[in-house]
């Protein structure tokens, strides 16, 4: 069983909205995680970095946490 | 050669008037107040109507703590927001439309932050499913342990106690 939690959930498209979801792509320092750690597709892990690019300029996510 | 007709069709299909779909999300200045919301957005969807661009789906703005300050050039000063109505709009607007209301935001004061980008008309967000427990088939059955009938004693008489305790010692 693959910990690809976007096949897990049938997630199609990933939206820069859905914070608690892109924070399962975050590391505790607030960068992105891996291909490797994230399980996901390469087409999926460029929507999720997109998106979690736009969350961090809205203000959404932090750039770095501490 | 199929390819090279697609990319044909698309060139010949994308005059500034073919139309697209956006998202644009915003920050509205936190000072603002609630009742003065409606107004802010109201002037926001004017610009996108007045480019013949119609609504697909919208998020009213709410208060939201940002992660980080952002800070901006007002003037002399720098101003710094930690908070923000936050809201969106998805539309469908033709192409040459992306700039006039980028524009629109750049000079409206209230909109301290925007993000205008190309998206699909589907719903994209994520409904994630509740977590599924795993059935677990048991291979060990537990037995239960054979209940204790409770003796039920009847009053002994002080004979019979000393006989039966004279039984014990004796062997």
């Amino acid at each position: 069983m693959s910990n690809n939690i976007l096949t897990q959930n049938d997630i199609q498209h990933v939206d820069y909205k859905d914070v608690d979801l892109l924070k399962q792509f975050i590391n505790p320092h607030g960068r992105i995680v891996g291909r490797g750690k994230s399980g996901l597709t390469a087409k999926q892990q460029r929507a999720v970095e997109a998106a979690i690019k736009r969350a961090r300029f809205m203000g959404l996510l932090p750039f770095i946490q501490k | 050669m199929a390819d090279d007709a697609v990319i044909e069709m698309n060139e010949t299909d994308a005059p500034e008037t073919a139309l697209r779909i956006y998202e644009v999300g915003y920050h509205i200045n936190p000072d603002t107040k609630e009742e003065d919301l409606d107004k802010v957005v109201s002037t926001l969807r004017e610009a996108i109507e007045k480019t013949s661009g119609s609504f697909i789906a919208e998020g009213a703005p709410s208060l939201m703590k940002l992660t980080y300050p952002i800070s901006l050039r007002e003037g002399e000063k720098s101003v710094e927001y930690d908070r923000g109505y936050f809201g969106w709009i998805k539309f469908e607007a033709p192409i040459a439309a992306a700039q006039t209301i980028e524009a629109f935001l750049k000079q409206n004061k209230s909109f301290f932050r925007f993000l205008l980008f190309q998206t699909v008309r589907e719903d994209t967000r994520a409904k994630m499913k509740a977590p599924q427990l795993r059935e677990v088939k048991r291979t060990d059955v537990i037995k239960q342990a054979p209940r204790r009938v409770e003796e039920v004693s009847a009053p002994v008489s002080e004979e019979d106690l000393e006989k039966a305790l004279q039984d014990i010692t004796t062997e």
